[in-house]
């Protein structure tokens, strides 16, 4: 059943350049996170998510510091080595100082236009509205010079069912494995979600909904490990859902910037855009790198974890993100006083080895299962 | 360090300052960081307390390692800014000079050094239970505007709402008034200071500069602050005139970009000294003159007078702006070169360095040089690399 998606994710070149010349819409590489891919969909741009593959990293040695995260590293190794010649524009939003420093690097290193949300960190709502209305409005003149097509109401609004169809498809498939954990690999649901990444959306919603009918029927098959929550920025490298797999563990939900926090976005409100794009960052789920003290994390993960009957929280640090760092004690902490066990693995998205990481996941669910 | 008269003036003045603050019954004390507008701060009486300052004093000191261990030791990832880790060390421990910080009524962010300063101050803010306020000033990817100016303007005047409610009394407009004028002088003077460093030999180095930072970065906005720095003006301007150089014999003047090491302060200072080269001017402590360059603009509204020169200062620049004066300042103060410090904790000053090395020197025709190091952290930092590293660079000018 899963075939189609790994089909996809492990040809990602070859898969973007079939759609690419199919549909002769300009490619525009998008770069974590929350980026509302609805406008480049909108203004006729083919939005692929570039993030999360794991290339080895020779190149970019040269460029990014190795006290970088691998986020950025392996996305501008992607770009040294050639491996993103069919991008034409860059879609950032301004999410952390690394990012914010990539851009500019690669302003500085190719011809390529780059554009940004600049997401405005402020409890000063008027403020925050006008300043993001002036981002949103260069962001559409931006792509529109790329694609050069003016977005239209219609097609954004288009654009917006379309989107917001994915991830309801998405959210439904979170559902089922909520209710039914064990009923799909660790491994095949990471592959549902990240083949959204790189397909149109209209295909991606079709392979979504046979998958759904192809589920529906069937019988769960239990876990036998512990149930998991997931925390995290990116939800690579996918070989440790392998892991997991074996160890018998079912991730119940997850708290990944690109899986549930861009999942549970409702559908883009393209009727007041700015206060639609505004609505579609700061909300639902909270985020280490969206500053909104009315969305805190703490009391979200806590429930989380209970609504999802799971047995405890790992959190899957990508090294050298300073964001989900600072966050991370006094959220453990926090699950102490509630009796919910967490552990952190340390994860890089060029990592080879995994042994550690199955060392210490396979120590958790000892403890887990007491 | 070059012997300044003014030194021990400062140290009072700093003395003074955290006594004050770790004893004060009546005033509310806010944290906040070194790029934010603390200029409404004093105008309601509170004492301002910057993080940042105290924990690169822990640093100077030789007392960070300790600290940050035992932040590490709480949870704390080594990935985390340095200075964070070394705060919350002391906020852990009581430790670090006079015992840690006293603790914090409010919180004031401003985003303009990086948005690392945001998550530190969700850390602080979620122990203490204690509001934060944040500044957001965006990063100037295309240069100022004025969707930003008003951007920054309207969160400016919604904190003097913030403030006046915190202390249950109107905002003292007047007040800010002459506070800002007093902040617009001393980083005149502070300015004017360290464009001494233009006479060759260069009467300061850079390393003094960073020493003689503290006032500028904790106390501006006050009539002492103003003082001291027309005090060492005075100092430094005797010996530009009559031509004394901060060592011995200067062959070699270069530019400092980013923090300094505060750790190896005194090793460094010997090390270029035996290597006659001046560390002439630095993008840091230049960062704190911003202020100056709007006096002629008083008639200004000094709301966005304010918001331009918190959204205008280096780190927040693109990678064109950061190029342009680097360069303009390697002209201006007749550089040999330049050195760029690769700063494992502070992102947003040092990720992409290396692009700007290169092109700097394409640019200027003058080598440079990036080293790896760190603000706070003595244990990713080794003495052998970084002066080997050095010593090619030095050499590399001699052969120029
Ligand atoms: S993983 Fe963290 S540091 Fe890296 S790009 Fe994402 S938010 Fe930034
Ligand atoms: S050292 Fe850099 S990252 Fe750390 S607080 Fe200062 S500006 Fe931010």
């Amino acid at each position: 059943m899963f075939e189609p998606f790994y089909e996809v994710i492990n040809n990602v070149s070859k898969t973007v350049l079939k759609y690419e010349k199919e549909q002769g819409r300009p490619v525009v590489g998008v770069m974590p996170a929350y980026f509302p891919m609805e406008l480049i969909d909108a203004a006729g741009g083919y939005a692929v998510q570039l993030w999360g593959n794991n290339l080895p990293l020779g190149k970019v040695d040269g460029y990014l510091q190795t006290y970088c995260c691998s986020v950025a590293r392996s996305v501008l190794e992607l770009e040294l080595v050639g491996g993103a010649e069919m991008v034409k524009a860059y879609a950032f939003t301004s999410l952390c100082d690394t990012l914010i420093n990539l851009r500019e690097v690669y302003k500085r290193l190719f011809p390529k236009p780059t554009l940004e949300i600049s997401i405005p960190m402020t409890q000063t709502r008027a403020a925050r509205r006008s300043y993001l209305k002036s981002v949103i409005q260069s962001v559409v003149e931006g792509l529109e010079k790329v694609t050069r097509q003016k977005i239209r109401g219609d097609a954004l609004a288009e654009a917006a069912r379309i989107r917001g169809r994915s991830r309801e498809l998405q959210r439904g498939l979170y559902k089922m494995r909520r209710q039914r954990p064990g009923l799909i690999k660790n491994k095949d649901f990471y592959a549902a979600i990240k083949t959204g990444f790189f397909l149109p959306p209209i295909v991606y919603n079709e392979m979504l909904e046979t998958l759904h009918l192809g589920l529906d029927g069937l019988e769960d098959r239990g876990s036998k490990g512990p149930k998991l929550v997931i925390s995290g920025l990116v939800f690579d490298p996918m070989e440790i859902y392998g892991i997991l797999d074996e160890l018998g563990v079912a991730v119940v939900d997850d708290d990944f910037a690109n899986g549930w926090r861009t999942v549970s976005k409702d559908e883009l409100r393209v009727g007041d855009l700015v206060e639609g794009v505004t609505e579609f960052i700061f909300n639902p789920a909270p985020c280490c790198c969206i500053y909104n003290p009315d969305n805190d994390r703490h009391p979200y993960l806590v429930d989380k974890v209970k609504d999802a009957g799971a047995d405890g929280v790992l959190f899957w640090y990508i090294k050298f993100c300073e964001p989900d760092a600072f966050d991370r004690p006094q959220l453990m902490e926090r699950l102490r006083e509630e009796s919910i066990p967490s552990v952190t693995i340390d994860v890089e998205l060029s990592m080879t080895s995994f042994d550690a990481i199955k060392t210490r996941v396979n120590a958790f669910c000892e403890i887990l299962e007491g | 360090m070059t012997e300044f008269k003014a030194f021990s003036k400062m140290k009072e003045l700093m003395t003074n300052y955290y006594i004050e603050a770790k004893t004060t019954k009546e005033k509310p004390i806010a944290w906040i960081t070194s790029g934010a507008p603390v200029e409404f701060l004093f105008a309601m009486d509170i004492i301002p307390i910057y993080p940042e300052n105290y924990a690169a004093m822990c640093a100077a000191n030789h007392q960070s390692v300790e600290l940050m261990e035992a932040a590490e030791e709480a949870g704390f990832s080594q990935d985390i800014c340095a200075y964070a880790r070394t705060d919350f060390g002391a906020d852990l421990t009581q430790g670090g000079p006079a015992g840690g910080l006293p603790p914090p009524h409010f919180l004031v962010c401003s985003t303009n050094i990086c948005k690392t300063v945001i998550k530190w101050y969700e850390v602080v803010a979620r122990k203490y239970n204690v509001p934060l306020f944040i500044v957001d000033t965006p990063f100037l990817h295309e240069g100022l505007n004025k969707d930003l100016i008003d951007y920054t303007v309207r969160q400016l005047k919604d904190l003097e709402n913030f403030l006046s409610e915190f202390m249950g009394r109107p905002f003292d407009r007047e007040r800010f008034y002459k506070v800002l004028a007093l902040s617009q002088e001393a980083a005149e003077q502070w300015k004017k200071m360290l464009y001494l460093g233009k006479t060759m030999p260069s009467p300061f180095n850079s390393l003094d500069s960073f020493i003689h930072l503290g006032p500028i970065v904790t106390l501006r906005g006050t009539k002492e602050c103003v003082d001291y720095y027309k005090l060492l003006y005075k100092e430094v301007a005797e010996r530009a005139e009559k031509k004394i150089g901060s060592i011995p014999e200067e062959k070699y003047r270069v530019l400092w970009d980013n923090l300094p090491v505060w750790f190896k302060m005194r090793r460094l200072e010997r090390f270029f000294e035996e290597k006659k080269c001046t560390l002439v001017v630095t993008t840091y402590a230049n960062s704190w003159g911003g202020l100056g360059n709007h006096q002629t603009e008083a008639e200004n509204d000094p709301y966005e007078l304010l918001a331009a020169s918190y959204l205008n200062v280096y780190i927040n620049w693109g990678f064109e702006e950061r190029i342009k004066y680097l360069a303009q300042l390697i002209e201006e103060f007749s550089l040999t070169g330049f050195i760029m410090h690769s700063n494992r904790s502070c992102k947003p000053y040092s990720v992409g360095m290396y692009r700007l090395q290169e092109e700097l020197s394409r640019l200027t025709g003058r080598p440079g040089v990036v080293i790896e190091a760190d603000q706070n952290d003595p244990r990713v930092y080794s003495d052998a690399q970084v002066e080997t590293r050095l010593e090619a660079f030095i050499e590399s000018m001699g052969s120029n």
